[in-house]
């Protein structure tokens, strides 16, 4: 028999009764017995004998009770449900959830409204099948499809039968999305502080800001209080992180550090930065390498910056104040840098004023230092070039001028406390671009061909009387052999007489994309270099530069940069890379890399590697060849289950002269429970150039 | 080896009027207009409506990443990004080029007594990658096929 009533049904859905026995009163109620179906909407109940109750649009049921409520789906022996409202309960039921394919069981689930329900005793899984690798048992457990956020009550959580987490109360969301909640929690141990464990907590607060805290137990020291948060808005965006550990145990002093940017147009045209950083001793990096003080950050700046851009855009100003606290380390201390206590900057731009471009930049800067000379400086450099540019070629005469003053302060006897400079600069830019057509790989592309000269001429000025405060000689590359100077910082104008020459070869896609870019280039020097800030010297040439850049196939590509010198026959500066990514979740890299100034040169290796189905390894070693030893190591596993993923990862980092960090680390992340897409272990994004987290959709 | 000077061919921009989507006074956004300019076919104009192409910049980022350390753990490179995301669409919000990444980068080596000379050295590589930015953001424009 079946029955269509439309009911009383205010949202007149109609409402579809089948069973193979029905008898009733009419208008009052329905008895149905054996294969009974009742549907409205999104919910089919289907049971061995129900009873629909038409003044209280209710419907009792019993016996294999079956039961979907838009995809979630419900079974148990009795059941009892409003069927406008959604409020009911079911007795001795299993549920399973449509968006997250979570699963459970329990002894009752109350229904709340249609997208509320509570779970009483019961358990929650995502896990797939009758036997769970995880699941969780709480005394409650409401489950709000609506907010879509699941809160358990006198929680534990189960890993493969053994209680491994219990909790008075806990929050997840019931699908991928970002929701406040737990992370996954990591353990570890390191030669610093011994164990070592974090749980943090989300606070997804809106889609802009957002809080995390990261309690972190460290056994021998104490209880590490951390907490950073993220805000952003349509004229400021900003970040602080803090974290304290009062009474260290082993210092028995307060440790702590802080980071904090935030940069803010607050006025049309104005804006400020700041960035302040702060750590409570020079030791922080060494015994808490794995927070905000990278262990290599030590000189922390103090940064506040007040801009003014004028709306014409032709102008623009700039206040600053600078200094940074430095976290020595004994074994290798380094210098104070100067603090600029300010720093004005004025600078002006018009371009193409009947073909001519104008600039002009003005700084004045009070450099501060407890020991070393104090003074003030200023710096005005107006500039004008008449740039001729078209498809082919460009030239570009440029006409400068720096004019310096210092006024110093505490200088030694009889040394002068006004010193001034001023230095005319005259260059000549100018390039040709040549193309052809020339298939690579077999793909029809276009080849360029780059010649580029650039002449500078200043005349040399006796410099070595004036202060260094904030210069020095830069890095050869193809931006410094571009310009003028050969020193960055106002300190020093480099005397020069000299022409650079260099020969770019691009090979351009259909689409304009870069695919290979190639470029060689040499300084050459007419006249001695008698401006230096060390010895005096001759070279005729610079160092040769050779770059060249290359995405071969859409799985490999390959860089590698040359400093070559001629006249001591050794490479400076050189490195080479590679990175092989021929699936998601699978890239290797390659790199080398040496720079004599630097006293540096190490190989490295890293990668992302699928050992095989469910495990994945990860590793980076970074070996330096002087010391013959492992500057950085790291090396884990990891294994993807179907609803959780476990990991273990092991590192070594250096973090003073005398001092390394070494510490191994597991994660347990149950999929679903404790929120998707987080690695705490960010070491692995940072350390792995090209690292998927394995539990995610594979998308760069 | 036939290399050819370019604009000895038909080198136009293939369109008649573009709508640069960054604000006045980004450096970046001066140093590609006066490029497309250089092109006399091609008009700049200040108005998207009045726009045969637009460019939408979706992002620009600039981002520093320790490159190495030494043994003492002291950091002795930096990677600098630049990074744009921008897609190019025509005046009836037709997309002629799907948002696309072009990423920069440039190694600058560090010590800790030099940190304010690295400081303009890095602004210095950052002016350098905008100009290559806008030589590469201008041949994606010339190889817009139809506006």
């Amino acid at each position: 028999a079946q029955e269509k009533q439309a009911g009383k049904d205010e949202k007149d859905e109609t409402m579809t009764i089948s069973a193979e026995q029905m008898t009733g009163r009419p208008d009052r109620e329905v008895h149905l017995e054996r294969d009974v179906e009742v549907t409205r909407g999104p919910m089919t109940i289907n049971a061995d004998k129900a009873t629909y109750n038409i003044l209280d649009d209710e419907v009792d049921a019993e016996g294999n009770i079956r039961m979907r409520r838009f995809g979630d789906r419900y079974t148990g022996d009795e059941l009892k449900l409003k069927m406008d409202t959604g409020k009911g309960y079911v007795t001795n039921p299993t549920y399973s959830l449509e968006r997250n394919g979570a699963a459970g069981s329990a002894d009752r689930i109350n229904f709340l409204t249609q997208d509320r329900a509570t779970v009483v005793d019961g358990t929650y899984s995502t896990c797939e099948g009758p036997d769970p690798d995880w699941y969780l048992k709480a005394s409650t457990l409401d489950l709000d499809s609506g907010r879509d956020v699941g809160f358990a009550r006198t929680a534990i959580v189960y890993f493969k039968g053994v209680p491994v987490l219990g909790t008075p109360a806990m929050s997840f969301p019931l699908s991928g999305a970002r929701k406040s909640g737990f992370l996954p929690p990591t353990i570890g141990t390191t030669n610093k502080g011994g164990l070592e464990v974090t749980v943090p907590y989300y606070v997804n607060i809106a889609p802009n800001r957002d809080l995390t805290f990261f309690p972190k137990i460290y056994a021998q020291r104490g209880i590490q209080w951390g907490g950073e948060g993220r805000y952003m808005g349509e004229t400021y965006v900003g970040q602080t992180k803090v974290e304290a550990l009062f009474n260290d145990r082993q210092t028995k002093t307060n440790r702590y550090a802080i980071s904090s940017t935030q940069t803010h147009n607050f006025a049309p045209g104005f804006s400020y930065v700041w960035n302040i950083n702060a750590a409570s001793d020079d030791e922080y990096p060494t015994d808490f390498s794995r927070t905000i003080t990278a262990s290599s950050q030590r000189l922390l700046p103090r940064d506040l910056a007040l801009n003014y851009a004028a709306p014409s855009g032709y102008w623009s100003a700039v206040a600053r104040a600078t200094n940074y606290q430095v976290l020595q380390d004994p074994l290798a201390p380094i210098v104070r840098p100067y603090d600029r206590l300010p720093q004005l900057t004025v600078q002006a731009t018009r371009f193409d004023v009947n073909g001519f471009d104008w600039n002009l930049t003005s700084e004045l800067t009070r450099f501060w230092h407890p020991e070393l000379l104090r003074g003030d400086r200023f710096v005005v450099s107006p500039k004008v070039a008449y740039p001729f540019i078209r498809p082919g070629y460009f030239l570009t005469p440029r006409l400068s001028l720096n004019a310096t003053r210092y006024h110093l302060d505490n200088v030694p006897a009889g040394s002068e406390t006004e010193l001034s400079r001023v230095l005319p600069t005259l260059s000549l830019d100018g390039g040709l671009v040549f193309e052809r057509e020339a298939p690579f790989f077999g793909r029809p592309m276009t080849q360029t061909l780059e010649p580029r000269l650039f002449y500078v001429y200043t005349p040399y000025r006796d410099q070595s009387a004036f202060p260094i405060f904030d210069t020095a000689e830069a890095d050869l590359s193809f931006a410094q052999l571009f310009s003028e100077n050969r020193f960055v910082g106002n300190d020093r104008i480099s005397d020069a007489n000299q022409l650079t020459a260099a020969l770019t070869s691009r090979y351009i896609e259909a689409d304009g994309a870069e695919r290979v870019r190639i470029a060689l280039g040499q300084r050459f020097y007419f006249t001695e270099q008698r401006v230096t800030l060390g010895a005096a010297r001759n070279d005729t040439r610079s160092d040769v530069l050779l770059s060249a850049y290359g995405r071969l196939t859409a799985a490999l590509s390959a860089e590698g940069n040359l400093q070559y010198s001629q006249t001591q026959h050794k490479m400076s500066r050189s490195n080479f890379g590679a990175r092989w990514n021929p699936a998601p979740k699978s890239v290797l890299n390659l790199v080398y890399r040496r720079d004599l100034l630097n006293n540096l040169e190490q190989a490295e290796v890293s990668g992302q590697w699928p050992l095989s189905r469910r495990w994945y390894g990860v590793g980076r070693v970074n070996y330096s060849l002087p010391d013959r030893t492992v500057a950085e190591g790291l090396l884990g596993v990891e294994y993807k289950a179907d609803c959780w993923v476990f990991r273990i990862v092991g590192q070594r980092i250096p973090t003073s002269a005398a001092a390394a960090t070494s510490a191994l680390f597991f994660q347990l992340e149950l999929n679903g429970l404790t929120r998707l897409g987080s690695n705490p272990l960010d070491v692995l994004r940072t350390s792995i150039p090209g690292y998927q987290v394995v539990n995610q959709p594979s998308n760069p | 080896c036939g290399f050819q000077l370019r604009g000895s061919g038909d080198t136009a921009l293939p369109f008649k009027s573009i709508y640069v989507g960054l604000p006045e006074n980004s450096a970046l956004g001066s140093e590609l207009k006066r490029y497309i300019r250089a092109d006399d076919h091609t008009q700049v104009v200040s108005d998207p409506k009045a726009a045969q192409v637009i460019l939408d910049v979706l992002s620009e980022s600039r981002e520093k990443a320790i490159l190495s350390l030494n043994t003492q753990g002291r950091i002795r490179e930096y990677t600098l990004y630049y990074k744009l995301r921008f897609r190019v669409r025509d005046g009836q919000n037709k997309e002629l080029i799907a948002p696309t990444d072009i990423t920069l980068k440039r190694d600058i080596s560090f010590n800790e007594s030099a940190v304010m000379a690295k400081e303009n050295e890095e602004a210095l590589l950052y002016r350098d990658m905008q100009s290559d930015l806008v030589q590469q953001l201008l041949r994606r424009l010339h190889a817009i096929k139809s506006a």
